[in-house]
């Protein structure tokens, strides 16, 4: 095990190099670093190469790359142009995206496997048609459609929430939000927990456990349920890196200054150090939320051992 | 009589139709005795047993007659939390496959223990010592430190006896083993199959051995069933059945045995193949197949004739029993 996970960590060195070095030439060289610094119009040419001589923009773009890892490897992710640090944005964005995460996942959990447990345990019956139909609705229509539409409904005309998120962003002001973020994966959750279900409960390790005579819920709960949860944790655990970076659109629907709402506004404008500092820390959370869904895996599945 | 099936029938509801698995099944089975049930695949040998168990999958499966009479109470009738409380206590069931009939994800230990913190209220510590001693009870080496270990650690014939044990752990008084070692290697066989007569014997517990091996049978059986298309052939104590067939079935899956003193000749095999259970022929549902059949035989159902040149109770469901019997 230990093994395993040094050569998972060194095998995360080059997928980090790679990801990052291809987010940074993206920003630095197909786009205009300093193109956001004065305003509306271009640069002159003379404030333009002291800019670019101020931010080592003329040298070499690997030296640029290998300065830039250097330094974010003692913690410094560079200023963002209109002075403010990096790591100053990301101490605020992060626990806001951080809280919209939990909430989210804590839908895809509780709600997505109760509702694929159910629909996987009554196939063909009423309950199940409507689930699946309504997880068919969720996943073909756009985030940003059932997100506006929440927020005009609960938040406009009955006013039950409070349209936008305050600064502070606290948890009860993410539940709807939360949910919207969660709304897709959760569709599937549901539909990958309801397939396992269904597919396992005619086991036969299934029909052991009736004949021995336990109760149906400590059949299901004990028996069916521990390999039916298998494919579903992969899942989750994948989707924890696409929640964390993927809240863009939900963050601007609901004015919530996370993670996505600060490398969108970064995107916007140009602002270089922000865009490749937030990815690359994405990109980190990404690689460790695999490796600890693949640890996991093996202590769900005893037959997965890593050697 | 420890248990009385009394003409249970049962039928699986599909989308192309009704399948008749069991047409009217009578059989009992004592305390200590050993009852093997034998037939192919299909003849509704598994689907009788699970009724009995209460494991039909319910839908498709269904029981539309019959008793299930088990230490006195039939148990057709009982509410499910009663019978789940004689499931695995009272009678417990061993199945074929122990790679796919043990969970893979808990440990032997737990799936041992289980039985004892569900049915007798132990706690976990108490319940993996008993786990422990039946799985040295099975003969498995080091059950102390294996405890703890998961299905796919140990070989075929280890599983089995864990299998075993976990139908031995409440000491029911009755034991269905659905073909116990059809997927192990032939030593192992051999040695499971003692293992499990040598229980039950110290036990003194009823078992239905449901197997289509013949071999097996002779040794530890005290009585055969043979079924065809859910219905009973032939009933008689082992001995009979082997000294002279009452049915030409059973006559024909004896002579399809492979013998040495045949060798170099073509193996013997029963012509023809199971009828479709959605469509069971009129008459005797053996007739297609059958080599003595008759214009009788397309038409009436013989019932099950009581062959009465045996003193020890036993049944035929043959029009000619006697002829077989003689010829």
């Amino acid at each position: 095990m230990g093994r395993y996970v040094v050569r998972r960590l060194l095998q995360m060195i080059p997928v980090f190099v790679g990801a990052t070095l291809l987010i940074f030439l993206m920003v630095n060289v197909m786009g205009d670093p300093i193109a956001g610094l004065c305003g509306e119009r271009r640069c002159d040419p003379a404030t333009a190469a002291r800019l670019e001589k101020e931010f080592g923009l003329d040298k070499p773009v690997w030296q640029q790359y290998l300065t830039y890892m250097g330094n974010v490897f003692t913690g410094d992710f560079g200023t963002a142009f209109n002075g403010q640090e990096v790591t100053e944005l990301m101490a605020t964005a992060f626990p806001v995206t951080i809280r919209l995460t939990v909430i989210a996942i804590l839908f895809e959990v509780v709600v997505g496997i109760v509702l694929g447990v159910v629909t996987g345990l009554r196939r063909g019956r009423p309950v199940d048609t409507g689930v699946l139909l309504l997880t068919l609705v969720v996943i073909s229509v756009p985030t940003f459609v059932t997100g506006l539409l929440l927020q005009l409904l609960l938040g406009v005309k009955w006013g039950w929430i409070r349209p936008s998120v305050s600064s502070e962003a606290p948890f009860d002001e993410l539940i709807l939000p939360g949910l919207v973020l969660a709304s897709v994966s959760l569709a599937y959750v549901t539909r990958l927990t309801r397939t396992s279900i269904a597919e396992n409960r005619r086991s036969d390790y299934v029909r052991t456990a009736v004949a021995k005579g336990l109760p149906r819920r400590r059949v299901i709960t004990r028996h069916l349920l521990r390999t039916s949860l298998i494919p579903v944790v992969t899942f989750i655990g994948a989707d924890i890196g696409f929640l964390m970076g993927g809240a863009i659109v939900t963050e601007r629907i609901f004015n919530i200054h996370g993670v996505g709402y600060q490398i969108y506004q970064g995107i916007l404008r140009q602002n270089t150090q922000t865009v490749v500092g937030f990815v690359t820390v994405l990109v980190l959370v990404f690689l460790v939320a695999n490796l600890v869904v693949d640890l996991l895996y093996a202590v769900l599945d005893p037959r997965i051992r890593y050697a | 009589m420890l248990l009385d099936v009394h003409d249970l029938h049962v039928e699986f509801h599909t989308r192309d139709g009704v399948a008749q698995a069991v047409n009217g099944v009578s059989y009992g089975v004592d305390e200590g005795e050993t009852l093997a049930v034998l037939g192919e695949s299909g003849s509704g040998k598994s689907v009788t047993a699970q009724a009995i168990m209460g494991i039909l999958d319910v839908p498709p499966g269904r029981i539309t007659g019959g008793e299930v009479i088990f230490r006195g109470r039939d148990l057709l009738t009982l509410k499910e939390e009663q019978r789940r409380k004689v499931r695995g206590a009272e009678m417990a069931m061993i199945f074929q496959d122990a790679l796919s009939s043990l969970n893979p994800v808990i440990s032997v230990g737990d799936q041992l223990g289980e039985m004892f913190t569900v049915h007798r209220g132990m706690s976990k510590k108490d319940a993996r010592a008993e786990a422990v001693e039946l799985m040295d009870r099975v003969r498995i080496p080091a059950a102390r430190e294996r405890v703890r270990q998961y299905p796919h650690q140990f070989s075929g014939g280890m599983r089995q006896r864990i299998m075993i044990a976990m139908a031995l752990a409440l000491e029911p008084a009755l034991i269905i083993a659905d073909e116990p070692t059809t997927a192990l290697d032939v030593t192992v066989q051999a040695q499971v199959m003692e293992l499990l007569a040598e229980l039950q014997r110290e036990y003194r517990m009823g078992l239905i051995l449901i197997t289509h091996d013949l071999g097996v049978v002779a040794d530890v059986a005290d009585r055969i069933a043979v079924m065809y298309a859910g219905r009973i052939v032939e009933s008689a104590p082992v001995h009979d059945i082997y000294k002279a067939p009452a049915h030409p079935y059973t006559r024909g899956l004896l002579d399809s045995i492979p013998r040495l003193d045949q060798k170099g000749r073509e193996l013997y095999a029963i012509r023809g193949l199971p009828p479709n259970l959605m469509d069971i022929p009129p008459g005797c549902a053996f007739h297609p197949r059958c080599p003595m059949a008759r214009d009788v035989c397309r038409t009436d159902e013989p019932p099950l004739y009581e062959v009465t040149e045996s003193e020890a109770g036993r049944g035929s469901a043959c029009h000619f029993w006697r002829e077989c019997l003689h010829g």
